[in-house]
C-alpha cells in the first residue's frame, strides 16, 4: 500500500482529501506545517508528497527544497498544490523542485492520475 | 577738412566774409591797373614835353657846338627830380653833353634812337629820345631817362589806405554776417536741438517750429510729420507691447493652471495605479481565500456522491451533483475574474509552443461533450486537411474557443453547433481559422456592440436564465488581441451566431526588436529575437568532472563555454548568455534536467535554443517530446557530441521546430501540467 504524506493546514481540505485518498486505497500521513512536513517526510519516507505551498512556520517551497536538497529524501516525489492560480506560483514550485502542480479546487480525479503515475514509475523502476 | 566740420554759423560767416573780400580785393585790382595806365601816359606826355623844350633851348648850342651852353641848359633838369639822366647826342650819334642825377651813371645808356619821336618802358624807367632841330634841320638827337619812383610811392600809400579799409569792411562783414546767418543757422540748430530732445527723450510729441516757408521749413514739416508718424507707430507699438504683456501674463497664468492640472492628473493616475495594484491584489487574494473554500464544496459533494453510489441511498446524487455543478461553476467564473485581472494589470504574458490543432480541438469536443448533449444539440467538426501545427499560446487559444463552444451550447436547444478550422494565407501572412457557428437565440444589433466588454452581457435577464459574468467573450478578445488575431461575430436575433477567430499561425511576442520583421517572412523564427551567440555553449551538468572534460573539449573547438553546476544555475546563464547551444544533463539535485528543459522551452527568448540532453538516464523519447534536439547517453561519443555541435553551430536558420504534445488539461482548459515525466509514463 502505497503511503501518501499530505502537508496541509487547512483542516477540511485535509480531512477531505486524506479520507479520498485511504478511500483509494492509499496510507495517508498528515502534516499541519510545514516543519512537521518536513520531519513526517524524512522519518517516515514515503512514496509520495502532497505539498500545500501556502504553509504557516515553513512554506511549501522552502520544505520541498529541503528536501531535494537532502539525498535520502530527493527521491520522492512531491506534487505542489495552491490555492494560487498565477502563473508565478506554478513558477515558483517548480523553482523549488516540485515535481508536479496542481491548483485548488482540486480535481481528484486528475490528482489521482498525476499520483497513480508518479508510483507506478516507482514499481516499475 | 577740419573747415568743413566747422559749424554752420562759422561757415556761413566765413563765406559771408569771404566773398566780401575777394570783392573789395577785385575792385581795388581794377583800380589800380588803371591808375597805373594813366600814370604812365601822364609821364609820358610830360617827359615829351620836356624833351621838346630842352631840344629848343639847346638847339642853338647844338648847332654852334657850344657844348658849356648845353651841358647848362641839361643841369637845368635837376629841378625834376624823377629825371635820372638826359644825353645830347651830335648828328653822327656821338654824345655831345650829358646830365646825371647824382653820381649815377648809365653805362647801358646806349640809346639807339631811330625815330625822330619815340618812347619806351624800360624796366623801372621810362626813356624818351626826341630830335634837336633848329630851323627845320636835324641837329642832335636828345635822350631822356625818367624813374618811376613817383608811382610805386603812390601804390604804397594805396595799399596802406586798402588795408586800413580791408580790415575795416571784414569786420563790417563779420558783423552783418553774423546777424544775417541766424536766419539760416537758426532755424537748422532748433531743428537739431528738438532732434536731439527726442533721441534723448523718446519723446515724440515735441514739434519743431516752423520759422519761415523756405526750405528749411518745409524741412521742418517733413521733420514734423515723420515725427507724428513715429508718434503714432510708438503709440501703437505700445498698445501692442502692453496687449502682448497682458496676454504674456495669461497665458503665464494659463501655464501654470496647466501645469498645476497636471500635476493633480498625474497625481490622480498614480492614486489610479495604486488602485488598480491594490484591485489586482485584492482580486488575487480573494480567488486565493475563495478557492480554498470551494476546494472543500467540491470535495465533500464528490466525496458524499461516491459514497452515495456506493449505497443504496442513491436519492440523494443528483443533489450532489447539483452542489458539485455549482461549485464548478463559481469556479469558473472566479477563474475569468482572475484572469481579466490579470490582463488588466498587464500581467497576462503568452508562453507559446508549437502544436497539433487537430488534437487540441479533439480534446477541447472531448470535455465539451456533456455540454453539448445538456441541450440536446449535436456538434460537428469539420477541419482541413492541411491545419496542421500552429505556434501559440494553447491554453489561452483552448479557452478561447472553450468559452465560444460553452456559449453555442449554452444559446443553443435541440439545435446544431459546428467548428470549422481552415489554414489560409492572407497578407503573406499564413492565418489559422476557427468558426463557431450554433442555431441558437443569435444576437441583437445592440447587444454585439457591447459583446466583447467586460461585465456586459447581452441582456440581464440572460445571466438569470443563462447564468455566466459576461466576461468570456471579454477574455476571449483580450486573448485574441494578445495574439494579434481578429475576432468577430455574425448573428441576428433568432438566426443563430457565428463567431469567426482568426490567429497568426505563428504568434510572436511583440518586443522592439522582433516589430519591423513581422509579417517579412513565414518561416518559424526565435519569438524573443534575441540574437544567439552561435559559438557558445552551455554546459549544464552537476558532476565537476564531466563539466570540465566537455569544457576542454569545446573550447578545443573554438565554442566559449559557460558551464553550470546546477538546473537553476544553467537557466540563469542561458538568460544572460543567449547560448548558441546547450548541453544539459538530467539527474542533477534541487532540479532535474526535464525541469530546466521544460522551463527552456517555456521562456520565449530561450525556447530556440538547441539543447542536447548528455546523460546517463536513457529516456530519448521523453526528452526528444519535451523538445530537446539530440540525445546523448554517456558516455558520450566525442564524435558524435562534435557532429553535433558543429552541425548546430554552421546552422543559419532557427532549430528545428519540436512539437510539444499537451500532456493534461483539466476541465476548464486552464492548467496544463508541465512536468514531462507523465506524458511518457502515460503513453
Amino acid at each position: 500500500m502505497a503511503r501518501i504524506l499530505l502537508v496541509e493546514d487547512n483542516e477540511m481540505n485535509r480531512d477531505m482529501l486524506s479520507r479520498r485518498l485511504e478511500r483509494k486505497g492509499y496510507s495517508v500521513t498528515i502534516a499541519h506545517d510545514g516543519e512537521q512536513g518536513l520531519s513526517l517526510a524524512c522519518s517516515q519516507m514515503p512514496d509520495l508528497i502532497l505539498m500545500d505551498i501556502s504553509l504557516p512556520l515553513i512554506d511549501g517551497c522552502e520544505v520541498t527544497r529541503r528536501l531535494k536538497a537532502n539525498p535520502s529524501t530527493r527521491h520522492i516525489p512531491v506534487i505542489a498544490l495552491t490555492a494560487h492560480a498565477l502563473l508565478t506560483d506554478r513558477e515558483m514550485a517548480f523553482a523549488a523542485g516540485c515535481d508536479d502542480y496542481d491548483t485548488k479546487p482540486i480535481d481528484f480525479v486528475r490528482l489521482n492520475e498525476k499520483i497513480e503515475n508518479f508510483l507506478v514509475d516507482k514499481r516499475t523502476l | 577738412m577740419n573747415l568743413l566740420n566747422l559749424s554752420i554759423k562759422r561757415k556761413l560767416i566765413l563765406m559771408t566774409m569771404l566773398t566780401s573780400s575777394i570783392a573789395l580785393l577785385l575792385s581795388w585790382a581794377s583800380f589800380l591797373i588803371y591808375d597805373l595806365i594813366s600814370f604812365r601816359s601822364l609821364l609820358t606826355q610830360d617827359l615829351s614835353t620836356q624833351a621838346e623844350i630842352i631840344g629848343y633851348n639847346s638847339a642853338a648850342a647844338m648847332a654852334f657846338r657850344d657844348q658849356t651852353a648845353a651841358t647848362a641848359t641839361l643841369s637845368a633838369l635837376t629841378a625834376k627830380g624823377d629825371i635820372v639822366g638826359a644825353v645830347l647826342y651830335g648828328p653822327n650819334g656821338k654824345m655831345f653833353a650829358h646830365y646825371f642825377r647824382g653820381e649815377e651813371t648809365l653805362p647801358e645808356l646806349q640809346p639807339t634812337c631811330s625815330q625822330k619821336k619815340s618812347y619806351r618802358f624800360q624796366g623801372q624807367y621810362l626813356e624818351v629820345c626826341h630830335d634837336v632841330t633848329l630851323n627845320g634841320d636835324r641837329v642832335g638827337t636828345l635822350f631822356l631817362m625818367s624813374d618811376m619812383r613817383q608811382w610805386s610811392m603812390r601804390a604804397q600809400r594805396y595799399a596802406k589806405i586798402c588795408f586800413v579799409f580791408a580790415l575795416m569792411s571784414a569786420f563790417l562783414a563779420f558783423l552783418v554776417s553774423s546777424k544775417l546767418q541766424k536766419l539760416i543757422s537758426g532755424p537748422i540748430m532748433h531743428l537739431e536741438d528738438t532732434m536731439k530732445m527726442v533721441s534723448a527723450n523718446k519723446n515724440y510729441e515735441v514739434r519743431a517750429v516752423k520759422s519761415y516757408s523756405d526750405e528749411i521749413g518745409s524741412l521742418m514739416d517733413g521733420f514734423n510729420a515723420m515725427l507724428s508718424d513715429i508718434q503714432q507707430r510708438d503709440t501703437a507699438l505700445r498698445g501692442a507691447n502692453e496687449e502682448l504683456q497682458t496676454r504674456t501674463q495669461e497665458l503665464e497664468e494659463e501655464i501654470t493652471q496647466r501645469r498645476q492640472a497636471q500635476e493633480e492628473l498625474l497625481k490622480a493616475k498614480h492614486v489610479a495605479e495604486e488602485a488598480s495594484r491594490a484591485k489586482s491584489t485584492f482580486l488575487a487574494n480573494m480567488s486565493h481565500e475563495l478557492r480554498t473554500p470551494l476546494n472543500a464544496i467540491i470535495g465533500y459533494s464528490e466525496m458524499l456522491e461516491e459514497e452515495a453510489r456506493g449505497s443504496e441511498n442513491s436519492g440523494n446524487i443528483q443533489d450532489l451533483q447539483k452542489i458539485q455543478a455549482a461549485g464548478k461553476h463559481l469556479l469558473s467564473l472566479i477563474n475569468d475574474v482572475l484572469d481579466l485581472s490579470k490582463i488588466e494589470a498587464g500581467k497576462m504574458t503568452l508562453h507559446l509552443e508549437t502544436f497539433d490543432v487537430t488534437g487540441m480541438i479533439e480534446e477541447i469536443v472531448a470535455t465539451l461533450q456533456p455540454a453539448v448533449e445538456k441541450n440536446r444539440n449535436t456538434l460537428h467538426v469539420r477541419l482541413a486537411d492541411q491545419v496542421g501545427m500552429m505556434r501559440a499560446d494553447i491554453t489561452k487559444v483552448r479557452q478561447i474557443l472553450f468559452n465560444l463552444l460553452s456559449n453555442a451550447c449554452k444559446f443553443t436547444d435541440h439545435g446544431s453547433i459546428s467548428v470549422d478550422v481552415d489554414r489560409r494565407l492572407e497578407d503573406g501572412r499564413d492565418w489559422i481559422r476557427f468558426e463557431v457557428v450554433d442555431t441558437g437565440i443569435g444576437i441583437g444589433a445592440k447587444q454585439k456592440e457591447n459583446l466583447f466588454k467586460e461585465f456586459a452581457q447581452a441582456d440581464t435577464s440572460i445571466s438569470r436564465k443563462y447564468g455566466g459574468t459576461g466576461l468570456g467573450l471579454a477574455i476571449s478578445y483580450r486573448f485574441v488581441q494578445l495574439m494579434k488575431g481578429r475576432i468577430a461575430v455574425q448573428s441576428e436575433p433568432g438566426q443563430g451566431a457565428t463567431f469567426r477567430v482568426d490567429l497568426p499561425a505563428q504568434v510572436r511576442i511583440e518586443t522592439p526588436d522582433s516589430a519591423p520583421a513581422e509579417g517579412t517572412s513565414e518561416v518559424p523564427s526565435p519569438a524573443g529575437a534575441v540574437k544567439a551567440d552561435r559559438d557558445t555553449i552551455l554546459v549544464i551538468d552537476d558532476d565537476a568532472a564531466v563539466r570540465d572534460l566537455m569544457s576542454r573539449f569545446l573550447t578545443k573547438l573554438d565554442f566559449n563555454v559557460f558551464a553550470a553546476g546546477s538546473g537553476e544555475e544553467g537557466l540563469r546563464l542561458a538568460r544572460q548568455v543567449h547560448p548558441g547551444i546547450i548541453t544539459l544533463d538530467v539527474v542533477m539535485p534541487d532540479r532535474d534536467g526535464w525541469s530546466v528543459l521544460n522551463q527552456l522551452k517555456a521562456e520565449p527568448e530561450l525556447s530556440e535554443i538547441p539543447v542536447i540532453m548528455v546523460t546517463i538516464v536513457d529516456n530519448q523519447g521523453l526528452g526528444l517530446e519535451l523538445g530537446a534536439s539530440h540525445y546523448l547517453v554517456k558516455p558520450v561519443d566525442r564524435e558524435r557530441l562534435a557532429a553535433l555541435v558543429e552541425k548546430h553551430r554552421n546552422m543559419h536558420s532557427s532549430a528545428p521546430q519540436t512539437v510539444r504534445i499537451p500532456v493534461s488539461m483539466s476541465p476548464d482548459g486552464k492548467h496544463v501540467g508541465p512536468i514531462g515525466a507523465e506524458i511518457v509514463r502515460r503513453r
